[in-house]
């Protein structure tokens, strides 16, 4: 099968330093984002470039281009990840137990009114130690 | 008929010819979708990871971005570029495999290993610092009467920030013991430009691993890098000093 073609050194390395150079600047992309712009959605945004990255290793380093069978069943494998995460994506959104569960928002939202995603970064060290006296305090409520 | 009774399977060529079949190794394409196959485990795997590590994100989102904020960007960035220029090297390690050139061949896997190596000495650095940093699991908890320091989605991030960094090491140590066998068999002409699916599905799982990085580096090291602006971690805590977390 194609295990005896010879390939063409010198006429495919140029495919490889391309998705090199590619896969360069998304990553400098990466870098520059979340100071940059769509900084109200880094999370979506850095994830939709791995994405694509994903995407470009997967065709042209891992030869999947052409190959159908093969392609099927990532495709397959990968939807079957995505349901269970749609799933459990789904459930956690709607989270009923926070009152009972331990792991509850009682540490994240009732800890400090001040925590949230826009806290400066000098404010940083302040909300911590908010956070471990409203901790240590729930832990030595709990002993008693 | 006994159960011991020898029966020759036959394989037919495309005139109708029948055949005896007396191996599977000159299969290229079954050896190549066999390890497909595994690698489909592995996403499964790492699959599942994302998917605890998501739901706590879910649950903690602000506690989440302040643990990423806190993780060393330069150093998880060096590492991407290094994974991304080994992946550059096997893929054309395997190129000059397959165009003849046996010497070259190896040499690029021996250029791969040596970035295998960066990588896992650059992570080293990283937890060795993080582990001053009291961020090791549960470190903080253990020195200070089971009182830890951070809230709790905090370290439910860096639990899964080490398990999964930990586990991902795990598969680039693999890496650099199958190149070492992959040169092996090379050196002892088991691995040819003729016959070198031994070679592609190493160059695949290198690929693979590089593939998982490009998810596990921006969800752990990016989430948090708008989080009070963007700025560069202090370079003097890669040398041993304190950094201004705590």
């Amino acid at each position: 099968m194609s295990t005896n073609i010879k390939v063409d050194y010198q006429a495919e390395k140029g495919g490889y330093y391309k998705v090199l150079i590619g896969l360069l600047i998304l990553t400098s992309i990466t870098f520059i984002q979340p100071s940059m712009f769509l900084t109200d959605a880094t999370f979506v945004v850095q994830l939709l470039i791995g994405l694509i990255k994903a995407i470009i290793i997967l065709f042209y380093y891992m030869h999947l281009k052409g190959e159908t069978l093969i392609g099927w069943t990532v495709v397959f494998a990968v939807s079957v990840v995505l349901f269970f995460f749609s799933i459990v994506i789904f459930d956690v959104k709607n989270f009923q137990f926070v009152d009972e569960s331990h792991i509850s928002s009682a540490v994240t939202s009732a800890g400090s009114p001040t925590a949230g995603h826009h806290s400066s970064h000098s404010d940083e060290s302040h909300t911590t130690s908010e956070h471990t006296s409203s901790v240590s305090h729930k832990a030595t409520h709990s002993e008693h | 008929m006994s159960s011991h009774e020898y029966v020759p399977e036959i394989a037919t060529t495309r005139d109708g010819v029948e055949h005896e079949v007396q191996g599977w190794q000159g299969d290229f394409y079954g050896g190549k979708l066999g390890f497909w196959l595994f690698m489909l485990t592995e996403v499964l795997m790492f699959g599942a990871m994302f998917m605890v590590l998501t739901y706590y994100f879910t649950l903690h989102q602000s506690d989440y971005i302040d643990a990423s904020a806190s993780l060393n960007r330069v150093l998880g960035g060096f590492n991407t570029v290094v994974l991304l220029i080994s992946a550059l090297t096997m893929g054309l390690g395997l190129l000059k495999m397959r165009s003849g050139d046996i010497k070259g061949a190896k040499l690029m896997i021996w250029a791969t290993i040596f970035f295998a190596f960066l990588f896992l000495g650059v992570k080293a650095i990283e937890w060795s610092l993080e582990y001053q940093h009291g961020v090791f699991l549960g470190l903080d908890a253990l020195q200070s009467g089971n009182v830890h320091s951070k809230p709790f989605g905090q370290i439910l991030f860096f639990g899964m920030y080490f398990t999964m960094t930990g586990l991902h090491g795990f598969h680039i140590i693999i890496g650099i013991g199958l190149m070492l066998w992959l040169l092996k068999r090379i050196n002892a002409d088991l691995v040819t430009p003729e016959h070198h699916i031994l070679h592609w599905n190493i160059a695949l799982y290198w690929d693979l691993v590089h593939l998982i990085w490009v998810f596990v580096f921006p969800y752990f090291y990016m989430i948090g890098a708008d989080a009070g602006g963007y700025h560069i971690p202090d370079i003097g805590s890669l040398f041993g000093g304190h950094s201004n977390e705590h």
